[in-house]
């Protein structure tokens, strides 16, 4: 009984708020918009380039030296070099050492085979190497798919519903969910290879699920309150998302030794996942509420 | 037991179907590559494509001892009866060595694994000046195949490749090279010119050279020698045959040339240049027996160097090797630019593998644990896992059935895939166990316009990757749409009679 009321009470607490909640999302978005265009001030651009798309060298190494050495031993004689550690988390062990450079693999090696005094082969290293022309093209590709990716999202979307408002709150959210993904990919510093932003292109089909079942319920379901169609989709909706990121924990806690371009799909679903629940369920939901009550869909 | 329904065949049949694309064999030993026509070994019977696995009664689980083995006879020139043993036949021959059989690692199944997966290199390739034309380009994409065939490599695609921008590329593919032999074979032109002064004697290619020794008997490296500032320097030569109408410009030529005085009339005045791409390999001097002869054997030499004897005798066998390619095959007309060169390490590449296969089992357990806890159903939970399970196995079945080359995007697509399967099954059961007033049927299809819906926003959303950067991350679009496909027309709805019939008891 008494949990009855309770529900009562959130009920008409959130008839009373919902135009508010809007307000957390929208600030943040403005944050991140400033941001990103901070960013882009700073350095040109709106992400970090790997060099797959600035052009340059990957090395992976298999090698027991310590990576902080190696990139300041790099430093001194290269402008540009990063090196990262691959490790095998259960135990501990460094497995390889990553070393990204917009140097070419011919300026690299040798350096690289004078610190570590290891002769790099087949078998101990990879070599990967973008020239700076193909690297531009690709970025510029991409981004031209990221955006061919939205809009054809946003059609499916308007054929699904085929009204005006609960369509355009949908890909509101999507357009939201990677506008804060880019602001915590770049506030962290990640730099994004090929394989980063094409999961773009997953994070908008795949954050769009819970949104598509948000509507679906407000719109079609009859016969219950607005409110219960809303809490009714968001324990469905928040589950699907909680399991999705629970199935990418692993690849960050427990499984290490992932290829880069794994990792860096993952990183971005985790990101946008989280993102997205903020966007359906504080944005979405207060746009399709504010709709619904219009509408007197009740 | 509950009535099987259609659908529930539908699964069943379908899973067969994947294990029987991806036929995963649990034999040891390993496969015949290539085996060399009219060689001993072939004419006993054995076929590439057959497992060995034995060879004198001895077992052989890997490469390492079939290569044991081979060295065994290798270093005893004497003919021995050699017999093997396979997984059709014993097949039984004379010869002194295995050296016609090129093997292979046995393959696990049908899957195939990309090259930052299974380790290789890779190469993009542009022309210089502009873009090829369909046809100038399907002839770059032979020609490659020829010389790097030629060369010896076997485990290798070569294709054309557009972009969004109607850039073409041609993608070259090799399982196992090492990097600098691609980049060699791969972006020269390999355009060969032998030169008296300022006249080409011949070409490179099977108009003028009609054949390339390659054999020990008329192809050579010599021993190395010290050049004194601590490189040494090997030669190398071998024969090849001209056509008559080289030969005959051979003797044009040098009918024309005088004698050198200074050699005392041993040697012509002007000497034999090779060129190739524009370098000299090679000058050689002319003797003056051969004033105006119609030769058709000429003997092509050069060299390799390196910091050691041993390192300067395998660069000269490796120039070599390149240059009877190069020779053989004729030069290409554009002046090409390798854009991208990636040369993977086999060995990182199975620890790679290694490591998605840790974390598949992973995601399996975490979802499976989220999905009990949430709804404590163990059937429920069951019939989640099942559904994971076969999505993954037919994706990956599809995936062996077109060939297609799985890499590390390609599997985060595959558990992306399962991870929308595992939505859409959330979706169901919350939908089949919602109070509304409607029926379980009309809850389900509910349940499946939001699924549908999902389904179709992401397969648009990753249409674009399929143009995108020359095609290169297709996998993660590929087995992302067939995943979430087989998602919708199989399990799918084989899950939601299931449920139904949880749902009835």
């Amino acid at each position: 009984m008494e949990q009855h009321t309770n529900q009562e009470n959130k009920k008409h607490w959130y008839d009373k708020n919902y135009k508010k909640l809007l307000v957390i999302p929208v600030v943040l978005l403005i944050i991140c918009i400033s941001y990103l265009m901070y960013f882009y001030s700073q350095n040109g651009d709106i992400i970090y380039k790997d060099p797959s798309l600035s052009g340059g060298t990957t090395i992976t190494l298999r090698t027991e030296s310590d990576a902080k050495n190696l990139e300041l031993s790099l430093k001194k004689s290269l402008e540009d070099v990063y090196v990262r550690t691959i490790s095998d988390i259960s135990t501990g062990k460094q497995i390889a050492v990553l070393i990204d450079s917009s140097e070419k693999p011919e300026v690299l090696e040798p350096l690289i085979e004078e610190i570590t005094g290891q002769k790099l082969t087949d078998e101990n290293s990879s070599i990967e190497f973008s020239g700076p022309s193909l690297g531009n093209n690709f970025y510029r590709q991409l981004i031209i798919a990221v955006i061919i990716s939205f809009v054809l999202m946003s059609l499916v979307i308007f054929f699904l519903f085929r009204t005006l408002i609960p369509s355009v709150a949908v890909i509101f959210a999507a357009l939201s969910d990677i506008i804060m993904a880019i602001a915590v990919v770049d506030f962290f510093g990640f730099r994004l290879s090929a394989a980063g932003i094409a999961a773009f292109l997953m994070l908008i089909g795949y954050s769009v699920d819970t949104d598509i079942l948000l509507t679906t319920r407000v719109l079609k379901k009859r016969g219950e309150p607005v409110n219960s169609r809303i809490y009714g989709a968001f324990k469905t909706g928040m589950f699907m998302t909680l399991t999705g990121l629970i199935a990418v924990i692993p690849a960050f806690l427990i499984v290490t030794g992932l290829p880069d371009s794994f990792r860096q799909i993952f990183l971005i679903l985790a990101i946008g996942l989280s993102a997205d629940i903020l966007n359906t369920w504080l944005t979405n939901a207060s746009i399709i509420k504010w709709y619904a009550v219009h509408k007197k869909l009740d | 037991m509950a009535k099987m329904t259609l659908r529930l065949w539908i699964l069943i049949i379908s899973l067969v179907l994947a294990l029987f694309m991806i036929s995963p064999t649990f034999k040891d030993g390993i496969t015949i590559k290539n085996i060399e026509k009219d060689s001993k070994a072939f004419d006993s019977g054995l076929r590439s494509g057959m497992i060995i696995e034995e060879i004198n009664s001895q077992k052989i689980n890997s490469l390492e001892d079939y290569s044991k083995v081979s060295l065994i006879f290798l270093n005893d020139s004497s003919e021995k009866r050699i017999s093997i043993l396979t997984d059709k036949d014993s097949f039984i021959f004379l010869d002194s060595n295995i050296s016609s059989i090129t093997a292979g690692k046995l393959q696990k199944s049908n899957i195939k694994t990309g090259l930052d997966l299974s380790g290789g290199a890779r190469a993009l390739v542009k022309p210089v000046n502009g873009t090829l034309t369909e046809s100038e380009m399907s002839d770059l994409v032979e020609i490659t195949n020829q010389r790097l065939n030629v060369f010896g490599l076997t485990d290798l695609t070569v294709r054309s490749s557009k972009d969004l921008e109607g850039n073409n590329f041609m993608l070259v593919e090799v399982a196992g090279a090492s990097p600098r032999d691609l980049e060699e074979l791969v972006g020269k032109q390999g355009n060969f010119e032998a030169n008296i002064g300022n006249k080409t004697v011949f070409v490179g290619g099977d108009k003028d050279i009609t054949h390339v020794f390659r054999d020990a008997s008329q192809s050579a490296v010599y021993p190395a020698e010290s050049l004194g500032d601590g490189t040494y320097i090997s030669r190398f030569s071998f024969t090849i045959t001209l056509s008559p109408e080289a030969a005959q410009r051979h003797a044009d030529i040098t009918n024309l040339i005088p004698l050198d005085p200074s050699s005392g009339g041993q040697y012509l005045l002007e000497n034999l240049t090779l060129v190739l791409d524009g370098e000299i390999v090679d000058e050689l001097r002319i003797s003056s027996g051969l004033k105006g002869q119609v030769t058709t054997q000429i003997s092509i030499q050069g060299s390799g160097t390196g910091t050691t004897p041993d390192l300067a005798l395998s660069d000269a066998r490796a120039q070599m090797h390149k240059l009877q390619t190069l020779l053989l095959t004729g030069s290409i007309p554009y002046q090409l630019e390798i854009v991208k060169l990636d040369t993977i390490s086999p060995s990182l590449g199975e620890q790679f593998t290694k490591s998605l296969i840790t974390l598949g089992l992973f995601v399996f357990l975490a979802v499976s644990i989220v999905i009990f806890v949430r709804y404590k159903k163990i059937k429920i939970t069951l019939a989640v896992i099942l559904t994971m399970f076969s999505e993954a196995f037919i994706t990956l079945g599809i995936a062996a059935l077109l060939r297609w080359n799985l890499d590390a995007a390609s599997i985060a697509g595959i558990i992306a895939g399962i991870g929308t399967g595992v939505n859409d099954q959330i979706i169901i059961i919350d939908e089949s166990r919602s109070k509304d007033g409607s029926g379980l049927k009309e809850k389900i299809k509910k349940a499946l316009f939001i699924i549908f819906g999902a389904f179709f926003t992401i397969v648009a959303a990753m249409l674009p990757l399929f143009w995108a950067g020359a095609g290169l991350l297709r996998g993660f679009a590929f087995t992302t749409i067939i995943g979430i496909t087989v998602g919708i027309l199989i399990t799918r709805p084989a899950f939601a009679d299931i449920i139904k019939k949880i749902g009835e008891q």
